[in-house]
């Protein structure tokens, strides 16, 4: 009688969890079938009427920095909330050093958010794989993306459509210490390149720095010196980065820093240029972030100015953020409300009291940024400054060029053969 | 007749033997199922197709993504590569420092347990905590105490040097981890067996004239065989799961050359979408590590190793 007690209990235990696993695994595929069923953009099928009328959550991945976030929390939000008092959003700050790696393991959970500011070079990766919505389908977008400007728009750009909208837009400017330039000779910031080479050849240690041989790092030299990384539409780099004048232009590093005037952090072992900038050096090239971390920086004589320019022109990499609507989420287009609510002139202005650069082309005359002394000079950079290869395969495109840098500065490689051969593999990946 | 109902009555006590054993056996089997065979299964389906995350797409596509990871400028032979060299450097380092420091802390008079504990702690102190402080020594310029101590101290070297950023002595920082990390296990483990020899051995060696070295070499390290086996299995296999200190200390870098095969399946997975890819590696290493037990096996016969201890 007890044995046979025992063996219903052990039988009905068995039964259990036999059955709450097929339940969760069913229910995880019900949803998985739902999602594959539904056409991207689709799904925002709800019309607006019912979306007024019933309370929404909106869940909103982002990185920003203590300012930022107590702007977008003080400011913007409550701003939304007043024109949605219905719709909620929930705002989540998240790792910057692992978002990448978070929005990954999303998609593969189907626990993504609604909406995420995301780097601009991981948009097209994003979209390839399905995970986001092509907000250029929908009605407006055309109308509203005239108001940004190109370049931002354009890192949004995968096979013929839009994947996000531009959210805040920044590149590199140079970071002076003018007491440095002073004991150079050079008063406040150089004007051209071959002016703080002269200068700055004979003082006997690094005057320009730069963290590692990156794209984000590098670009910016690579562009001054005359290198150039793809014809105008991205699609060869064969003929461009291992022409004549990329070579020269690599030539042109690898000659500064042979001359003991620019360093590579990650290269030599020398100082961060965050750290070096105080003592060491003259200049390095860095975004707007820097001067927001500093109160100090004019107290100690560091101030932005736009990067010297070389045989007359001056270059720069774009850098920033998009706001981008995911695929899994539930409200698609109430998501897609709250991404150009955040690109209003409005929201624009709120946080770029934070030090986030507006992407609309209405404020790159506005009074907030030309009496700024950082961030005018930085609107004045984004004039020359290039993007990155959009490309899905960006990641790959990064590992062939900091490998090539790498094997130019360590194993000292010839630049022509390190380019022509970076340039064949770049190709293999833009196809 | 008579045979056929000596048949059925076996068939149904088997029946009953299992009905009976199937509740026991069962919540184990599904778990085993879900968490162990279903990924290991759908691990061997991903590496044979092309896999979109986002929509659950999975295309055949053969054996392209092994291919592709084995093809030649592929970083998979740099991981390899140190996977078995960080098998090499730290598994002698380990069961050395392991053995001796176990050896002198079970000869201690007084102040065993201090030591016990303090050999012990890199085991339970996190890896990340732990390699943040190996970032901060190996640290570039004079912020680096290495670079600090051989350059501005010591004079030994003229020049500041990015040590993790270095095929070699990036390598030679993750072993470095490795062996500081792990050493505190072996010890523990060898103190186990120190207690298991007995104290006759010792006794009669002194009253033979053996002094403290003699007695080291010719009854410890014997009588610890088996258990000196049992680290070293189950350091290399660990040797297999390095990461942690390659994703905090050199990513890799420089060019994939301090790369390691977990660390590749991460940045593959994670970075680049490329699951098929990084199921690949994935599978390679288990293969690799499956193929490394069954050599370690039978070159120190470790069923016969069991038996003896």
């Amino acid at each position: 009688m007890k044995k046979s007690i025992l063996k219903a209990i052990s039988l009905l235990m068995v039964a259990i969890l036999i059955m709450s696993c097929l339940s969760g695994c069913s229910k995880s595929a019900e949803k998985v079938a739902e999602d594959e069923k539904a056409p991207l953009g689709s799904t925002g099928s709800e019309s607006s009427s019912s979306v007024k009328d019933e309370e929404i959550t909106l869940t909103f991945w982002h990185t920003y920095g203590d300012a930022e976030e107590a702007q977008l929390k003080n400011e913007v939000l409550p701003m939304w909330e007043k024109s949605h008092p219905n719709i909620k959003i929930d705002a989540v700050r998240q790792d910057g050093g692992q978002f990448h790696q978070m929005i990954v393991t999303s998609f593969g959970t189907g626990m993504s958010p609604d909406v995420a500011r995301v780097d601009i070079a991981n948009i097209a990766a994003y979209a390839k794989q399905g995970g986001l919505v092509a907000l250029s389908d929908y009605s407006d977008f055309s109308d509203l993306a005239k108001d940004y400007m190109d370049a931002p728009l354009s890192t949004n750009l995968y096979q013929g459509k839009y994947y996000g909208l531009p959210l805040d837009t920044n590149c590199k400017a140079a970071v002076i210490n003018t007491n440095i330039m002073g004991e150079l000779g050079i008063n406040g910031a150089p004007t051209t390149m071959e002016e703080f080479i002269a200068a700055a050849k004979d003082r006997g240690s690094y005057s320009l720095n730069v963290s590692g041989v990156g794209d984000w790092d590098m670009y910016p030299y690579f562009w001054l010196f005359g290198g150039t990384l793809t014809d105008d539409g991205f699609t060869k780099a064969t003929g461009y980065l291992d022409s004549e004048a990329s070579v020269n232009a690599m030539k042109k590093i690898i000659e500064l820093h042979d001359e003991k005037i620019f360093t590579i952090r990650d290269i030599d072992g020398s100082v961060d240029a965050w750290d070096g900038i105080n003592s060491e050096y003259a200049m390095f090239f860095e975004g707007p972030w820097y001067f927001g971390s500093y109160d100090d920086c004019a107290a100690k004589g560091i101030i932005a100015s736009t990067i010297p320019t070389f045989n007359g022109n001056s270059a720069s990499v774009v850098g920033g953020e998009d706001i981008a609507v995911f695929a899994t989420g539930k409200h698609p287009e109430v998501s897609y409300e709250f991404a150009k609510f955040m690109t209003s002139k409005d929201v624009q202005l709120a946080m770029l009291k934070s030090g986030q650069l507006p992407i609309l082309k209405s404020l790159v005359n506005d009074e907030a940024i030309t009496s700024n002394p950082v961030w005018s000079v930085y609107m004045k950079q984004l004039e020359s400054a290039k993007a990155r290869i959009p490309s899905p395969n960006n990641t790959a495109i990064q590992e062939i060029w900091s490998e090539t840098v790498t094997s130019i500065f360590i194993d000292g490689v010839d630049p022509q053969s390190a380019l022509s051969s970076a340039a064949a593999r770049i190709d293999e990946e833009l196809r | 007749m008579h045979k056929s109902a000596i048949n059925s009555k076996k068939l149904k006590k088997g029946l009953r033997g299992w009905l009976t054993a199937c509740p026991f056996i069962l919540p184990g089997l599904i778990l085993v199922g879900l968490f162990i065979l279903y990924p290991m299964v759908f691990t061997i389906r991903i590496s044979l197709s092309e896999y979109q995350i986002v929509q659950g797409k999975i295309t055949f596509i053969g054996l392209q993504n092994f291919k592709n990871v084995l093809a030649g400028g592929s970083r998979f032979w740099y991981a390899y590569r140190n996977n078995i060299l960080y098998a090499i450097v730290t598994v002698p380092f380990i069961i050395l420092g392991g053995m001796l420091f176990s050896y002198l802390i079970n000869n201690l008079k007084h102040g065993g347990s201090i030591f016990r504990v303090g050999f012990y702690l890199p085991v339970i102190t996190s890896w990340v905590i732990v390699s943040l402080v190996f970032q901060y020594m190996f640290n570039n310029s004079d912020r680096g105490l290495i670079n600090y101590l051989l350059v501005d101290v010591f004079h030994i070297l003229d020049d500041y040097v990015p040590w993790l950023l270095r095929e070699w002595s990036g390598n030679a920082a993750i072993w470095l981890m490795g062996i500081w990390k792990n050493m505190g296990w072996a010890m523990l483990i060898y103190l186990a067996a120190l207690q298991g020899i007995p104290a006759d051995y010792y006794e009669a060696a002194k009253l033979d004239g053996a002094g403290l070295w003699k007695s080291f070499a010719y009854i410890t390290i014997p009588c610890l065989r088996p258990t000196t086996f049992y680290v070293m299995v189950n350091m290399i296999i660990g040797s297999f799961n390095v990461f942690i200190q390659v994703l905090m200390l050199t990513g890799g870098n420089p060019n994939g050359k301090t790369s390691a095969l977990q660390y590749l399946l991460y940045d593959k997975a994670f970075n680049k979408f490329e699951f098929g890819e990084a199921s690949a590696v994935g599978l390679i290493s288990a293969v690799s590590i499956v193929i490394l037990t069954l050599v370690l096996n039978k070159t120190f016969k470790l069923d016969s190793v069991e038996k003896e201890g």
